[in-house]
């Protein structure tokens, strides 16, 4: 199973996107500038965008999903229900989960952002894909979602997870980083090595690099347990 | 929403206020009766005296799409002052140098629904602030932010010249640093205060600051 960008390249008037690379099963996270090309990536990834030059293949893979960054864009359901059986899923089950018992009933544009993108989460995570691919994940969810949404991205295991985020605290397991600069898309590395050169790395993990403290990944615990180091 | 929000009392003190709290605790709909764009069904809400609906009040939603009126980037950071019948060679200067500190200035000829999510949350405050409100009401736009611009939408927020500047953030570090914070849960204020005040109260939570939590050695 493999996502394989083969010197692929979009194309607009004052911009483009450059993409050669591997995307191999495990969790890759990809970061960059606002702009700079992760929403474009994870379209051509999914096969939403074909790309001017080059091309995208998935081999071996026979199921994608893309989250938008946006919940509000994959709502077709004019019930928090209907949406959830949009997804194939059982309601009960799927609102149990994501703490939304009694909603059902509502509309889910009446739902708070946070909620919202919850239950869009809870709806793809109770799924697995070959590839799936979360464009910025966290934004809106509280401490507590984020750190719920991690626990589930770890332990999709056997497909290929792409997180393009700007998440500065709450990551799952990451395996391998990728960064979009300049307009193309650079493979940063593995873990821990890459950390060494992750120009987009929060200033946490930044400052423990710095000082030459390597954290083994990039996990909330992961990078308390290198900050204790720093103290010792 | 359909849940309640109930606050019987609440003075927010001028400066920089952060409202955190979990999801569907009532956050949003404080900042939209702060903001004057919905009405409370009891009670009333006054800014040094006066309602929100009477103040110079910038808002940023927090879906960046539902701000955007206009066509272009630069159409829809003039809006403000077009509105305020600003003559235009002076709005398209203010625009100008307002886009450049955000570091936006490439992004003004584009049209908005070309934008990133990101763009859009910097080009939503860029527009809110533009016209020197009284009061900046935004609504967790910064978890569309990479950090460079998310220091510049700080910079825009600092020197905005705003009385009363409410922002909802699930950044803690950024809540940290303000000056005065409310903590909503429930359809409640629970708790408001000085950082140190109302993080005193969130201490073992993973509401409690990061890098807070790293200096006082607390572990996790």
């Amino acid at each position: 199973m493999e996502l394989v960008f083969d010197h692929a390249v979009f194309l607009r008037k004052d911009w483009q996107l450059e993409a050669d690379g591997r995307f191999l099963p495990g969790i890759h996270l990809v970061s960059g500038k606002i702009g700079a090309g992760k929403t474009t990536l994870s379209l051509m990834a999914a096969g939403l965008l074909s790309p001017d030059k080059g091309s995208v293949k998935r081999n071996d893979i026979h199921s994608v999903m893309l989250s938008m960054q946006f919940p509000e864009y994959h709502v077709t359901g004019s019930t928090i229900s209907a949406e959830v059986r949009s997804w194939g899923l059982d309601p009960d089950i799927v609102l149990a989960s994501a703490g939304l018992e009694g909603y059902g009933k509502k509309d889910p544009f009446r739902l708070s952002r946070g909620e919202l993108k919850r239950l869009h989460l809870h709806c793809i995570l109770s799924r697995d894909w070959d590839l799936l691919i979360l464009d910025e994940p966290f934004s809106a969810l509280d401490c507590r979602e984020k750190k719920d949404v991690c626990q589930r991205i770890d332990q999709k295991t056997g497909g290929i997870v792409i997180i393009c985020t700007h998440e500065q605290r709450f990551f799952p397991h990451v395996d391998v980083i990728w960064e979009i600069q300049c307009g193309t898309l650079v493979r940063t590395g593995e873990l821990p090595h890459a950390l060494t050169r992750w120009s987009h790395a929060p200033a946490r993990i930044r400052k423990l690099v710095e000082k030459g403290i390597i954290p083994e990944n990039i996990s909330e615990s992961d990078i308390m347990e290198a900050s204790c180091w720093m103290h010792e | 929403m359909f849940r309640k929000v109930t606050i019987p009392a609440l003075s927010i003190h001028p400066g920089r206020t952060a409202v955190i709290g979990p999801n569907g605790g009532g956050k949003t709909s404080l900042l939209r009766v702060l903001s004057g764009i919905a009405l409370p069904q009891e009670g009333s809400i006054t800014i040094d005296g006066v309602p929100p609906r009477q103040c110079e009040i910038g808002w940023v939603n927090e879906y960046p799409d539902r701000n955007m009126l206009f066509f272009s980037v630069k159409d829809e950071i003039a809006s403000p002052l077009r509105f305020r019948n600003v003559p235009c060679s002076k709005a398209d200067a203010i625009v100008t140098n307002l886009a450049e500190k955000a570091g936006i200035g490439h992004l003004l000829p584009r049209p908005v629904k070309d934008l990133s999510g990101g763009e859009k949350a910097i080009v939503a405050l860029v527009t809110a602030v533009v016209s020197g409100p009284d009061v900046l009401v935004a609504d967790e736009f910064d978890s569309h932010l990479d950090m460079e611009t998310f220091e510049a939408a700080e910079r825009l927020i600092a020197q905005s010249g705003a009385s009363y500047s409410i922002q909802c953030t699930q950044n803690m570090n950024l809540a940290g640093s303000c000056d005065h914070i409310a903590f909503i849960s429930g359809g409640k204020v629970q708790h408001y205060g000085t950082p140190g005040e109302v993080f005193k109260n969130l201490a073992g939570t993973c509401f409690y600051p990061f890098d807070w939590r790293i200096r006082n050695g607390t572990g996790l």
